[in-house]
């Protein structure tokens, strides 16, 4: 028994070493989310959709409000629209010792929103099943929790030199890098704002409960810091989309922002001046500008 | 639980240390162990599943001492009876019911009459199909007094319930397993390893053939109307792939499993697709289940004593019921019934041990007439996987109709078939070293024994990491469902 034990330990911890070895090469280029799962504790964030995952650079943002030391935690319409996981998730990730953060909460219709049948029960909100619900653990390197429960390639793809026009930044933010043209873009909008139409208009439903929790989120993080509330720009037919979906988000937030004591920066007068990958998320170069405008107008609400 | 879960990663080793540290000194305290495993291990599915299993494993105890105790033929039967009929009644209920109805109301449609019926809301508990088989063998066997009742309820319970077979067996026999139930294990080294080694391999089978396969043959299955016949021939073979690497996977952890704790299972695979023809394929699938089904059903019915037509009916009962075992649905029994009308000519000409010893045993290549022979039966499997994978009849001719149309000449394409070189050799690596390993229980089982030890766990280190490495998405054993 002792011969068995000692040579299946050994096994064991050869095994165990190879897969934190492997796991280890895991990072930006992984996938959209990885990276943000193995930053340490953070107390300035910028919370939202895929629309703030790329649209907002915490870089810049550093070089107009310096020492905030922003990190972007802002993942997909899927992952991480305002809820129950979203909450417990952005919790682990704070850290608790954090007493003048910044917080940014992107909000957008999708955003409080749900394609399950019955859009406000939470036991029914698809992130509860995605990485955002499926990682108790948001701060360790490499996050097995991540790797094993989220991880939806084979780890063989973890192994050679990956290759992405897709980066997650150290910072959080979602680097989507590549050259595009104007033939192409109009490509891209068309199919996107095709899609939003065909399929999100028709299976997403308003969600009191995601409301409820978008309140909740700012109620919690108030403990930590100052809350602002930022509409991102997209693109005019995106926005048509968003409008026809849910008419009158803009006067459902306001009225948070008066309830929760919360400035609100409406963005959308930016809608035709941004150029964006898909009409949906802002370009890189946009980006930019978007984010040091929300810079600006921190600064200025701080003063 | 799952074999493939990180909670069996757990339990196990916990039960391992447990039943040989702590209860290794006593029969009992080993088979206590053992229950009380097996209980948690079934009761992690759904706890209500365990007052089943605890009924049914009290059931059969009960009318087996009983039957035993009968005095006269007369007595036995009644209680021979009671124990089949309650059995098959849970079976029925839980796994049959709403075919039934659903079945007999269409059937009143044809002729006119327009029947209501209910349907039952109900989980099908998983293995109850296993576990009663398993139970009805040992009533049986009593019955025929091929063995003695076991009077100790714990240990009784330990071979309906013990845990590697339990959801998706081997359908062990009372005459095999109950004698290892009740002596007291002591640890082998050599037995132990033989079991990691078997286990490593069943994972290898389940998580990387089956788990990438089942990607593949979901996709294909699920939009067959949109592709070519050359796909869906490729989707059958990804299909056959993966249901061999998913159940014998499991059954090969099964008995790796058992062998840590000092038990032998019986072998449940032995390389079906090298099989030269269709009565050496069921003498090589599902071995427990095939054999559990010639010693309780065909031979009862006569077997091939009563005349040539005698055992072609019994043939064709027997594929039927085995097709019906699998689940509700009209496709299984077109499935059983192909495998009856495949087995038809070699009844007829006396050929069904034709192919008894394994394909070129002790050579490197088989003859000829031998691969033409795997080549053809291979392909009825694959015919008869049609009817296995659909979702119903309808769906299943129209796959097979869209398989021999025009496009059958066409090359294959299916969404992510660009990523598929990863996969298709990793099929070949698997069937090249099952070719090697054939004439063994399992293809690793002697592979690299006379190696240097270093070199030797070289190769399992390497299994095993292609095992992390390539694992699909954890998927559901198949076999659960029945």
């Amino acid at each position: 028994m002792k011969k068995f034990l000692a040579e299946v330990l050994v096994f064991l911890i050869i095994l165990l070493i190879s897969f934190y070895l492997t796991f280890m090469r895991a990072n930006g280029k992984t996938d959209p989310f990885y990276l943000r799962f193995t930053s340490p504790k953070q107390h300035s964030l910028i919370l939202g959709t895929s629309r703030a995952a790329q649209g907002i650079q915490p870089s810049v943002l550093d070089s107009i409000l310096p020492g905030s030391g922003f990190y972007n935690y802002s993942f997909t319409i899927g992952h991480s629209p305002y809820g129950p996981a979203y909450l417990n998730s952005i919790k682990k990730k704070l850290d608790h010792q954090t007493k003048n953060g910044i917080f940014i909460l992107s909000v957008d219709p999708w955003s409080i929103s749900s394609n399950a049948n019955d859009p406000n029960n939470p036991d029914r909100f698809r992130e509860r099943k995605l990485a955002i619900g499926k990682t108790p653990v948001v701060n360790i390197r490499p996050n097995f929790f991540y790797l094993i429960n989220a991880y939806d390639k084979p780890f063989y793809h973890l192994l050679p030199r990956q290759k992405s026009s897709i980066i997650l930044r150290d910072d959080g933010w979602l680097d989507v890098k590549f050259k595009i043209d104007s033939l192409k873009m109009e490509q891209l909008i068309e199919k996107k704002v095709d899609s939003y139409r065909k399929n999100n208009l028709k299976k997403y439903k308003f969600s009191d409960v995601r409301l409820e929790y978008l309140t909740k989120t700012i109620t919690y993080l108030k403990n930590f810091g100052r809350v602002y509330l930022v509409r991102l720009p997209v693109h005019p037919r995106m926005m048509e989309i968003d409008e026809e979906f849910i008419p009158d988000f803009d006067q459902k937030i306001r009225q948070i922002s008066e309830q929760t004591g919360t400035p609100y920066f409406d963005m959308s007068f930016m809608n035709d001046s941004i150029l964006y990958t898909d009409g949906n998320h802002i370009y890189r170069e946009s980006g930019k500008v978007v984010s040091a405008r929300i810079g600006e107008w921190i600064a200025g609400q701080e003063q | 639980m799952l074999f493939n879960s990180i909670s069996f990663a757990v339990f196990l080793p916990v039960v391992f240390l447990l039943y040989w540290f702590v209860a290794r000194k006593s029969l009992r305290g080993q088979n206590v162990l053992l229950l009380i495993a097996s209980y948690f291990f079934y009761g992690s599915w759904d706890y209500r599943f365990l007052f089943l299993l605890i009924f049914s494993t009290f059931l059969d105890y009960f009318t087996g001492i009983k039957i035993h105790e009968a005095e006269t033929r007369k007595r036995k039967k009644i209680w021979l009876w009671l124990s089949i009929t309650i059995n098959l009644g849970f079976l029925g209920v839980f796994k049959y019911y709403n075919f039934f109805a659903a079945s007999f109301a269409g059937a009143l449609s044809l002729v006119g009459f327009h029947a209501d019926y209910f349907t039952l809301q109900v989980i099908l508990p998983v293995g109850i199909s296993f576990y009663t088989f398993h139970g009805l063998s040992y009533v049986l066997d009593l019955y025929n007094d091929r063995i003695k009742p076991e009077r100790d309820f714990i240990n009784y319970a330990v071979f309906v319930s013990f845990f590697p077979l339990l959801v998706a067996g081997p359908i062990e026999r009372a005459t095999h397993l109950l004698p290892q139930i009740i002596r007291k294990r002591d640890f082998d080294y050599h037995q132990a390893m033989d079991g990691l080694r078997q286990m490593l391999w069943g994972f290898f089978k389940k998580m990387v053939i089956a788990d990438n396969c089942a990607i593949y043959v979901n996709d294909i299955f699920s939009h067959s109307s949109g592709y070519s016949g050359s796909t869906l021939v490729l989707g059958t073979m990804f299909f056959a792939f993966q249901v061999y690497g998913d159940f014998s996977g499991y059954s090969d952890i099964a008995l790796g499993t058992a062998r840590l704790f000092g038990i032998n299972l019986l072998r449940n695979f032995a390389f079906p697709f090298f099989a030269r023809d269709i009565a050496e394929f069921w003498r090589r699938w599902h071995i427990s289940l095939t054999t559990w089904f010639r010693d309780y059903l065909y031979i009862p019915l006569g077997g091939n004593r009563g005349g040539k037509w005698m055992s072609i009916r019994n043939m064709f009962i027997v594929f039927l019921v085995s097709g019906f075992w699998h689940g509700a649905n009209w496709t299984y029994i077109v499935w059983g019934l192909l495998n009856a009308i495949y087995f038809l000519p070699l009844l007829l000409l006396h050929k069904t041990k034709q192919n008894v010893e394994i394909v070129a045993k002790g050579r490197l290549f088989p003859s000829l007439k031998e691969l033409t022979g795997m080549i053809v039966t291979f392909a009825l499997i694959l015919f008869s996987f049609i009817f296995f994978r659909a979702r119903d009849l309808h769906h299943a001719f129209a796959y097979t109709a869209k398989i021999f149309s025009p496009s059958l000449f066409s090359l294959p394409h299916f969404k992510g078939d660009e990523k598929i070189a990863p996969l298709a050799i990793l099929i070949l690596v698997f069937f090249l070293i099952e070719w090697i390993g054939r004439e063994e229980q399992y293809a690793i089982e002697k592979i690299g024994l006379k190696w240097h030890k270093a070199v030797r766990w070289a190769l399992y280190y390497t299994l095993v990491m292609a095992i992390f490495l390539f694992a699909g998405k954890e998927q559901a054993f198949i076999y659960f469902q029945f």
